[in-house]
């Protein structure tokens, strides 16, 4: 999310063939050494307790960079899940006479369900609600611990947790939480590179896109959320484990809080971030404990140091610091690719790609769009036009699932996508773009583009690997004329370079048909000439184009089919020159008397 | 039966003192579309500054208009401190930082007044009055008559002043209201003002009952939010009617299924409501009207 | 001296440039039409003026005095008024109350204010029955007149029009455009229209808006029938600029 800026470091994706482990292997050289150390150095106790807070916090507070860094929703409950994974390890361990990794399990997949539950009840809802329900749910969780004495000891708390066999020393065990926050780090870390951290990233940067790119929104923001919760259990497994002893107050609502601000401070975008700001805000109390000598100072510190982050430093620490190296970093030109963009669009249907019949759209009173009928045929370019609120952009937007018709219905490729939802339809094969530029504007281009190219049902990516993925993605951008600038982030392009790369998106993912909204609007008379050229390539390779535009030079040059629309209604429908001829067009545009 | 009017009173009381500090929620989303997290610490600040006062020795009376004035000012001081420099960001940045706000407004009054819960005075000295088979406490009283006041006020203030109207016409159209000449920062400063004053009533209001306590904040406005949800978010009436509502289930859980669980039967409901009918119950009115 | 004159106007949305250097002017009393196709950069023209847009460069000049870089309140109670493009009728206010907050630049009594809505009927007789009717239960052309009532409430000595004909049914245009040459008799209109002929109808003056450039400028009689016209609106030739 980045709270609100758009300037996020984007990582380079750097084409490489080595394979992964060998890349990565100095992260795990270093993590190992850590590891030792921690098992070896001797700490005494209060430097011990410091590190296994550390340690296991970080954990925790992974979990928020990946819900709210990474997928832009909040989670004010992450105590309480931290809680949850404390007392399925301290209970079990105790009173059940569990096996330690058993609870530990078991905690994570309670926080995982719980999680899931608040996220699905909640997260169709805007994000207000999930303010408001993830702290009803804090608040209910440290009643339940207080008062249900049966099962948690109540406010006395659980204490004699036990450990592993293998861990039993605390300087072992240190080692091992060591070990597992480098492994939890290096899966957050690479997150944003897999298909569901892209997701989540799309998801953040703009719903509306992220839908119409084939990414079932709901889903990403649930599994984002079901995480961050088990992210939370795991890190309260092993801090029961630390500590032996596990009360309610240490899982409260202030502790919440703790987390978040740690995450913001550190910078939500990043597991660096999530770790620094943890690190922070464990050792500053420990320097100025006199602070924590007044109850409530130190709280009432955090609350203000959060209003500051955000006004000023909506990045936080590392955010901060990774745009200052970013500005160091020289720019990566990347090679077009070689091998040209390949659209085989699917054949499935007869003559006509979309067929259109009766479609309505009223919103109470108002029928934007009124019984219409359009059939798009095969390869080749159709256009609607009308003068402005003749419902052009609202028919798109039935169409591709962004409004429920209110009635008729809609075949693409002789399937029916009528009450399909967004994502669905692209899967079937649709692909659009937007009047009002919708891109993922933290990404780089690149990113875009292969988020497009991951379209469920892409027969051009093979498996869909990440190399097929980014060569799919480097072939769309190379046709609309981009392919040197591919790592350069979105924020770096002129207007009508974004419009192309949109366009690209939609190219990536193999669609069977193409809806442009309005591509010329806002491009200068050279651009739309490149936009003419780049339509009649794309038309030359077979990929069927329903286009909305009011520049009629473009449509009349570009359409062999132009449908009218006024009022809602089709008032013509036809070879292109014929149309624009028809009084009742003419009359529609300059106005009748 | 005897028990049910009893139970019936009681939860119309307290949950008076729920729609009122929903009512503050409700203005402020309607004129920002921010939803404060701080806002329940409206009331709790406003219960403090009362203890304050009367603690110095003030008149009961003068206590209370220090104490709102002392809201008013809240008001501006959280205007132009957290909401006004955000308000071009999106919604999440906002509200982490009235969250933020929120916790160091309640810290820095544990910080300066200590953990202990402090005892306020009712406003009059008889403590109720027996009326057939209900006692009917005088504070409880109070804040019945005080919240009917309230939405009476309300009502004529919003469909019957000129400034009412600027102020819906700011909530419903920013860029059209400055067109017309009203100046939008001077009308989301009244609301926030306006708001300040009615969480900081219900603080008051409510503190006689409860203890005056760090925790009443966020325990109040849980239970307000929960209330705009109930009767239909960003609803004036439905704040009101989701507020008593709530009140009264609270109040009947609490006798009949259990006391310490009596905070989660608002997240039962919130959650209830929100599977089951998240629009609320006013939620389907097309009407955008105070 | 030209009621509003405007030099060099030049706004940008980010990198888009919308208006590149337009200048043009209003005299005071007359009827002036903006037309274009859409996105030509005719309503930020119009936002322009009244504050909402702030201009890259160029002056805006009210009466001789520059306004631009004001804000649109204070822009409004200067006595330029703008009924935007969508009408954008309070929908949770009744007809009334949208039409006594068109007077927000100035002070007056609610009763006063009460009084002259109640006046303002008079001019629009088709909404008179709606007075207490909410917002959002209008029909277009409905709303459309509450917009311009409201917008004459200001008592601007400038009302800037955008697309009143916009998605109304032809009879419900010609209901608008008659107000509008009513409107003229007191007070001087910068008029946004697609339709050029009901634009034309009404016009002392008319420029014609392309890609952010005033490409023709001229009396009605001279502009109907022109080829650029058509073309701005309906392609036809392909064009340079």
């Amino acid at each position: 999310m980045s709270v609100g800026s758009d300037n996020m470091p984007a990582t380079a994706p750097a084409v490489s063939t080595r394979p992964a482990f060998v890349r990565h292997a100095p992260y795990f050289i270093a993590a190992a050494i850590v590891v030792a150390l921690a098992a070896s150095m001797q700490f005494d106790g209060y430097v011990l307790n410091i590190l296994m807070q550390a340690t296991t916090f970080s954990i925790a507070v992974f979990g928020l960079s990946v819900v709210l860094g990474l997928c832009g929703q909040i989670n004010l409950a992450q105590a309480a899940f931290f809680g949850f994974g404390a007392y399925a390890v301290g209970i079990g361990t105790t009173d059940l006479q569990m096996n330690y990794w058993l609870c530990l399990v078991a905690g994570c997949l309670a926080a995982l369900a719980a999680g899931a539950f608040l996220g699905m009840s909640t997260l169709r809802l805007g994000g207000h609600y999930l303010a408001m329900v993830t702290i009803s749910f804090q608040q209910i969780v440290t009643l339940v611990m207080i008062n249900a004495i049966w099962l948690t000891h109540g406010p006395d708390g659980v204490s004699r947790i036990g450990r592993p066999a293998l861990f039993t020393t605390s300087q072992g065990y240190l080692a091992f939480c060591v070990a597992m926050l480098a492994i939890v780090g290096y899966l957050v870390w690479h997150l944003p590179d897999t298909k569901l951290g892209r997701a989540m990233r799309a998801v953040r940067d703009n719903e509306l896109a992220a839908g119409v790119n084939g990414i079932d929104v709901f889903r990403t923001k649930v599994s984002a959320f079901a995480i961050c919760a088990a992210l939370g259990g795991l890190a309260g497994g092993l801090f029961a484990g630390g500590f032996a002893y596990v009360s309610p107050d240490q899982f409260s609502f202030a502790e919440s809080i703790v987390f978040l601000t740690m995450s913001l401070l550190g910078g939500v975008a990043s597991p660096i971030g999530s770790a620094i700001g943890t690190g922070l805000l464990i050792l500053i109390p420990e320097w100025l404990r006199f602070l924590k000598s007044v109850p409530g100072l130190y709280l009432a510190i955090y609350g203000l140091f959060v209003i500051l982050i955000i006004r000023f430093m909506p990045d936080g620490i590392w955010g901060f610091v990774a745009a200052a190296l970013d500005k160091w970093r020289t720019k990566i030109k990347t090679s077009p690719a070689t091998k040209t963009l390949q659209l085989k669009p699917a054949m499935v249907g007869g003559d006509i790609v979309l067929e259109v019949q009766g479609l309505a759209k009223h919103f109470g009173g108002l029928k934007a769009v009124d019984n219409v009928d359009i059939a798009v045929r095969r390869g080749g370019v159709h256009a609607l036009i009308g003068p402005n609120g003749s419902g052009k952009t609202t028919t798109l937007n039935v169409l591709s699932g962004l409004y429920k018709a209110t009635s008729g219905r809609i075949l693409l490729d002789g399937v029916d996508i009528t009450t399909m939802p967004p994502h669905q339809r692209t899967a079937a094969g649709l692909g659009r773009t937007f009047q009002n530029i919708r891109l993922f504007r933290s990404m780089t281009a690149l990113e875009n583009v292969e988020i497009g190219a991951e379209r469920p049902g892409n027969t051009m990516i093979g498996a869909g690997g990440g190399a097929a993925l980014t060569e799919r993605a480097m072939e769309a951008l190379t046709f609309v004329g981009l392919g040197s600038r591919a790592n350069e982030p979105i924020t770096s392009f002129s207007y009508g370079h974004q419009r192309l790369i949109e366009i690209a998106r939609a190219l990536a993912s193999n669609p069977t048909l193409l809806l442009l909204d309005e591509p010329a609007a806002g491009l200068n008379s050279t651009e739309k000439l490149e936009l003419h050229e780049l339509l009649k390539r794309i038309a030359a390779q077979g990929l069927t184009i329903l286009i909305i535009d009011h520049d009629m030079t473009l449509v009349s040059e570009a359409a062999q089919h132009i449908t009218v629309l006024n009022f809602g209604r089709r008032i013509a429908d036809g070879e292109s020159m014929a149309v624009l001829r028809h009084p009742d067009v003419v009359s529609a545009y300059l106005g009748s008397e | 039966m005897d028990l049910v009017l009893q139970l019936l009173f009681t939860g119309i009381g307290i949950g008076a003192v729920y729609a009122l500090v929903a009512l503050g929620f409700v203005l402020i989303f309607r004129a920002t579309n921010v939803v404060n997290f701080a806002q329940g610490e409206f009331s709790m600040v406003a219960a403090y500054l009362m203890v304050v006062c009367v603690e110095m020795g003030l008149p009961y009376w003068l206590s209370f208009v220090l104490a709102l004035v002392g809201m008013a000012l809240l008001g501006v001081i959280f205007n132009l401190g957290v909401y006004y420099p955000l308000r071009h960001r999106t919604y999440l940045p906002v509200i982490i930082a009235t969250i933020g706000a929120s916790i160091l407004l309640a810290n820095s009054v544990l910080a300066i007044y200590g953990p202990q819960p402090q005892v306020l005075q009712g406003w009059f000295e008889t403590p109720g009055i027996q009326l057939g088979p209900v006692y009917l406490d005088s504070q409880y009283l109070l804040i019945i008559a005080v919240t009917i006041a309230l939405v009476i006020f309300n009502y004529w203030f919003f469909e019957h002043t000129m400034l009412g109207k600027k102020l819906q016409a700011t909530s419903q159209d920013k860029e059209m209201a400055s067109l017309l000449g009203i100046s939008v920062s001077t009308m989301i400063m009244i609301t926030f003002i306006y708001s300040a004053v009615l969480g900081g009533l219900a603080g008051i209001l409510v503190a006689p009952i409860l203890f005056v306590s760090i925790q009443m904040g966020s325990t109040i406005a849980l239970k307000a939010f929960a209330a705009t949800i109930i009767g239909g978010f960003g609803d004036v009436a439905g704040a009101i009617i989701g507020g008593l509502a709530l009140g009264v289930i609270e109040t009947f859980g609490a006798a009949y299924v259990s006391v310490p669980y009596k905070d989660g039967f608002a997240f039962l409901v919130l959650v209830a409501f929100l599977v089951f009918r998240p629009q609320g119950i006013f939620g389907e009115r097309v009407a955008e009207k105070a | 001296m030209a009621l509003l004159d405007i030099r060099d106007l030049v706004v940008r949305y980010g990198e888009i440039e919308a208006l590149r250097g337009v200048s043009f002017s209003v005299e005071q009393g007359k009827v002036v039409t903006l037309l274009g196709a859409n996105g030509a950069g005719k309503s930020t023209t119009l936002r322009a003026i009244s504050g909402l847009a702030k201009p890259a460069a160029g002056e805006i000049l009210f009466d001789g005095k520059s306004i631009a870089g004001l804000g649109p309140e204070a822009i409004v109670r200067l006595g330029i008024s703008h009924v935007p493009e969508g009408r954008r009728v309070f929908p949770g206010l009744s007809v009334k109350e949208n039409i006594m907050l068109g007077a927000s630049n100035r002070r007056a009594p609610k009763r006063q204010l009460s009084d002259e809505a109640d006046a303002m009927f008079d001019l629009f007789p088709d909404i008179r029955a709606f007075s207490n009717a909410l917002g959002w239960t209008l029909s277009g052309g409905q709303l459309q007149m509450v917009a311009v009532a409201r917008g004459l409430m200001a008592k601007p000595r400038l009302l800037l029009l955008d697309e009143p004909s916009l998605g109304l049914a032809p009879v419900i245009v010609q209901a608008v455009f008659r107000i509008i040459s009513e409107i003229r008799r007191t007070t001087t209109v910068l008029l946004v229209e697609q339709n050029a002929r009901m634009g034309l109808s009404v016009a002392d003056y008319s420029y014609v808006l392309e890609t952010g450039r005033i490409v023709l400028g001229g009396k009605p009689d001279e502009l109907w029938g022109n080829e650029a016209i058509a073309a701005a609106y309906l392609g036809g030739h392909a064009k340079a600029g």
